[in-house]
């Protein structure tokens, strides 16, 4: 695919159907996807489980008689990226036996730009998703009362409300919903303890024939809900970066910002969308000899070791910017506390921003930088050949 | 011209094509353009990885200009399409983290048009001479 202009954008389905399914969520959703393996209409899930020393949770690939009553599809912290878990399991091909996912909205958005490069093959998995209240940062979930929060990460599940003390990216997150994935499981806009299980392709209708429950006519009401709630938190998404921006821009504020960093390149390595197998700031392309630096040092009065921190930083975000779904991955990573989730959604923010490309939000909308279209961003180019023509 | 004393440095990549050859032609019809241009020859303007344009900022370039064929020109055809979209992102992205975007210029200069290049260059020069030293040039830190 080259030129742009002739891809159509369109991929609405219709959201009017929906299966209710009532009772407590988690019991729920667990004998949802046992009915599904007895059925044998998926083989395995892929979903986050408690550990065996049960204080964090992993990804685990899991079958009928398996992990799956220590499996929990809501975890109350993202430990890695469910888009690079599921990229282990279909980098190198096909999946072949029916898989289903679940995933958080944002790491559902990470496999749609990783199927988009080629390092997720969505053919016979089924993605899950659901409306995500937000997640601890690792280390408060590490070192607080786990009990006391996961007990109110249960009640901000049920109840959809902000998750207090969630990490800052996802205070700001305005696309919380499962939109998008083949199943999404709906908790926002019901009125007593349950949850929708609504398809969001024919996969997941195909799924979804023959389970049992009330089909409420309310999803009109869940609609209106996140519409109101997705303008609240796009306002509050800009104006948070937009304030986070002031106190970034400039050399000399992002120095400061960037100072603590210890150049340990976890924010690139835990990133989703990183998916290099080599990537161009570990490689040797930017060292030189011990001549080079000494100039530099003498140019500058000085040099900090290692060298082009912040051309690792910005460099790296034109490489990932575009498709950064805000997931936070990078900061739970940073051991220096460096704002870098912010730092990169800022960033992503204003380059998608150029493309009017939003990440994840459809497999069908290519990424920018393997399209163009003829006649596009003259702004960012200087129109002299006209003028001078007229002047010859 | 403003004349500040300042000779900045500007690094220009240029497509092996179109706009070097611009380049060579303004020097064999002995045009007279501002010294201040160090040329890195790339076989394509979409060679040229945002990356490189930090690179250059961040190393105490004053300035960076990127020439490639006109639009429809490309000697691989589209190559440029590429490269208006990359420069594009390198702009955007140093202006959302306030680095000076006007440090960055993208031109066409088609391989006929050697006093268009002399133009661009004088032109460049001036627009960077009147934005004074770039600042992370003397930042120890970066």
């Amino acid at each position: 695919m080259t030129a742009l202009d002739e891809v159509n954008m369109d991929n609405e389905v219709s959201m009017n159907k929906g299966i209710w399914i009532e009772g407590p969520v988690k019991k729920g959703i667990l004998e949802f996807f046992s009915g599904l393996l007895s059925s044998k209409k998926v083989e395995a899930v892929l979903m986050p489980a408690k550990n065996k020393s049960k204080d964090s949770y992993a990804w685990f690939l899991m079958g009928k008689d398996g992990l799956l009553e220590s499996a929990e599809p809501f975890p109350p912290v993202m430990t890695t990226q469910g888009a690079r878990a599921l990229s282990y399991l279909t980098k190198k091909g096909t999946a072949w036996k029916k898989t289903a996912v679940v995933l958080r909205p944002c790491e559902l958005r990470a496999t749609i730009e990783l199927a988009k490069i080629k390092q997720v093959d969505l053919n016979n998995l089924v993605l899950i998703s659901f409306d995500c209240p937000g997640a601890y940062p690792l280390e408060k979930y590490f070192n607080e009362d786990q009990k006391e929060l996961d007990e109110i990460f249960g009640a901000c599940l049920s109840e959809q409300v902000e998750l207090e003390g969630a990490r800052a990216v996802c205070s700001i997150c305005h696309r919380f919903t499962g939109r998008g994935a083949d199943i999404e499981i709906g908790l926002m806009g019901g009125e007593a303890k349950g949850f929708w299980l609504i398809p969001g392709s024919g996969n997941g209708e195909e799924l979804l024939e023959g389970v049992s429950g009330s089909k409420p006519d309310n999803l009109e009401a869940r609609e209106k809900k996140i519409a109101e709630a997705t303008i609240q938190r796009e306002e509050k998404r800009n104006n948070t970066l937009d304030s986070f921006r002031e106190t970034v821009m400039g050399p000399e504020n992002l120095m400061n910002t960037l100072s603590s960093c210890i150049n340990c390149h976890n924010c690139s390595r835990v990133c989703p969308i990183c998916f290099c197998r080599e990537c161009y700031f570990d490689s040797k392309a930017l060292s030189s000899e011990a001549d080079n630096m000494l100039q530099r040092a003498q140019r500058k009065h000085g040099l900090r070791l290692p060298p082009d921190l912040l051309l690792f930083h910005l460099g790296r975000m034109t490489h990932m910017s575009i498709s950064c779904v805000s997931c936070g991955a990078c900061e739970d990573a940073c051991p220096a506390n460096v704002p870098v989730s912010m730092l990169f959604s800022l960033a992503g923010r204003n380059t998608q921003a150029v493309f009017e490309y939003e990440p994840g939000r459809s497999i069908e909308e290519p990424v920018p930088y393997k399209v163009f279209r003829f006649e596009e961003l003259k702004d960012f180019e200087t129109p002299y050949t006209k003028e001078y023509a007229k002047e010859q | 011209m403003a004349d500040n004393g300042m000779e900045p440095k500007i690094v220009a990549f240029l497509c092996n094509w179109c706009t070097f050859t611009a380049a060579d032609l303004a020097g064999t019809s002995r045009l007279k353009y501002e010294p201040n241009v160090r040329i890195i020859k790339v076989m394509c303007s979409s060679r040229v990885d945002p990356v490189f344009i930090l690179k250059a900022l961040l190393d105490g370039a004053d300035g960076v200009l990127i020439g490639g064929c006109a639009p429809g020109d490309c000697h691989y055809s589209k190559g440029n399409f590429y490269a208006r979209r990359k420069v594009a992102l390198a702009k955007k992205l140093a202006e959302s983290m306030g680095l000076d975007s006007k440090r960055i210029r993208l031109s066409w200069i088609p391989a006929s048009e050697g006093p268009l290049f002399a133009r661009v260059v004088n032109e460049f020069t001036e627009s960077i001479k009147q934005l004074g030293d770039n600042p992370t040039k003397r930042e120890v830190y970066i």
